[in-house]
């Protein structure tokens, strides 16, 4: 029983967010290995700006060990608690600046380009490049303004109105390519049809 | 946009968070009292789950985990660093006031048990936050059905949470799971579902809805897998704080 060195990268979430909670920083740095590229690029893509997105990706790890005996795995997987962070501090630095970067917009992930994710567990490292084949493919399929006005939503937190002001298009015609957007992911996920409005 | 009608045409965006301000109230007001618009709220805020995936990829610079893990070494990250040697003095004696009864072969074997996962407790954050003499730790017997079973509860200094430890308990088939109770006033609240390992060893982080020092006791019974709202099965581990 027991005695030996635990193979962190051999671990899953959970019981690597078990041992963040107990102050393990073996177990941390193996959440990084998995998601610290991804949490960096979801900084980056919000605030455009390289230091920013350390500090913000520093923040979000920050936060995990802090607050790792909070998460509830019934309330989600761990890396949609630590993208959750991420995407809220993300903003948070974003609105604190008070001006968004010029020029700047995220973009996605061409939908060509998977890598995979660091981690021994062969089944969560092969689940986890599908998931991003089929978001990266599903959102390759929508039109340029609904990927516009998705990811200005998504990674920069902008509102309907926001949106509509800064790309000087009407705001019924925002909401619908939100809308439409949303929609269109589902139908492409989750192979079923939307309903309608009135049930 | 009424409030009687659902409001599922504004659940993307409330899922993306985009909704303006007033709108946004509106669908929150509806949501309380409407399954349907909850129901197709998960939907859609599982695909917002997704796309952190399908963000333009960057890579990291190199030292950046380095200064992360730097920075969580820093004596305010977590409260103050563990003191092995007081941690272990503590729990010793702490174990030694309230299991009296035990006699030396039961230390022994709890010892040997702390000392062959030694690497974990070493790691704990249990021991940082029980660096200080006021910790609890409570010890856990096997009952007549599993006399062999033998566990504890150590809990954190500022009683909010603790760890379980246990051995001795067998594998169990996947149509059952232990379960551990938190008991007070004869009040019985679960502190959490688990398997043990082949060898029979569990650890498990316990937390609870108030801190776990208010209990006054904690039991671990057999029950169907995923747990019960009470108690129904047979009971394998229990102690008294």
């Amino acid at each position: 029983m027991g005695g030996e060195r635990l193979d962190y990268q051999f671990l899953d979430d959970q019981a690597l967010i078990r041992l963040v909670a107990q102050a393990q920083t073996e177990a941390l740095s193996a959440l990084y290995d998995r998601y610290g590229r991804l949490v960096f690029s979801m900084a980056l893509n919000t605030v455009g700006d390289h230091s920013l997105a350390e500090e913000i990706t520093q923040d979000v790890y920050m936060r995990v060990w802090e607050k790792a005996h909070t998460y509830q795995a019934e309330y989600g997987k761990v890396v949609t608690w630590i993208t959750s962070i991420a995407r809220y501090r993300a903003i948070d630095v974003l609105r604190h600046q008070r001006a968004r970067p010029e020029g700047h917009r995220a973009a996605w992930e061409d939908s060509s380009f998977v890598e995979g994710m660091n981690s021994g567990l062969v089944e969560e490292a092969v689940e986890s490049l599908q998931q991003k084949q089929r978001i990266r493919q599903a959102i390759a399929q929508l039109p340029e303004g609904q990927r516009l006005a998705l990811s200005m939503a998504f990674f920069q937190g902008y509102s309907h109105s926001e949106i509509s002001a800064a790309i000087n298009e009407p705001l019924g015609t925002v909401k619908t390519r939100i809308r439409l957007a949303m929609q269109k992911l589902r139908e492409a996920l989750y192979d079923e049809q939307v309903p309608s409005r009135e049930i | 946009m009424g409030l009687n009608e659902h409001v599922i045409d504004y659940l993307p965006a409330y899922a993306l968070g985009c909704l303006d301000k007033d709108e946004a109230k509106l669908v929150r007001s509806h949501l309380q009292s409407c399954a349907t618009c909850r129901g197709e709220l998960s939907v859609y805020q599982s695909i917002v789950e997704e796309l952190p995936f399908a963000a333009q990829e960057h890579r990291p610079p190199a030292d950046l985990k380095t200064r992360i893990l730097e920075r969580i070494q820093q004596p305010e990250s977590r409260g103050v660093g563990p003191r092995l040697r007081a941690w272990w003095d503590a729990v010793i004696q702490s174990y030694q006031r309230i299991a009296p009864a035990w006699g030396l072969a039961s230390m022994v074997f709890v010892l040997a048990l702390i000392v062959s996962n030694y690497y974990f407790w070493q790691q704990a954050a249990v021991a940082q936050n029980l660096a200080h003499d006021n910790l609890q730790v409570v010890a856990l017997t096997g009952t007549e059905t599993n006399p062999e079973a033998r566990g504890m509860i150590v809990i954190s200094r500022d009683g909010d949470h603790g760890t379980l430890v246990a051995d001795g308990l067998p594998v169990l088939d996947e149509d059952h799971q232990y379960q551990l109770w938190l008991i007070r006033d004869g009040d019985r609240v679960s502190g959490g579902v688990f398997s043990v390992k082949e060898d029979g060893y569990v650890s498990m982080w316990v937390g609870a809805p108030d801190p776990l020092g208010s209990y006054s006791a904690f039991g671990i019974t057999i029950e169907p897998a995923g747990g019960s709202p009470g108690p129904t099965g047979t009971k394998v581990l229990g102690g008294e704080l």
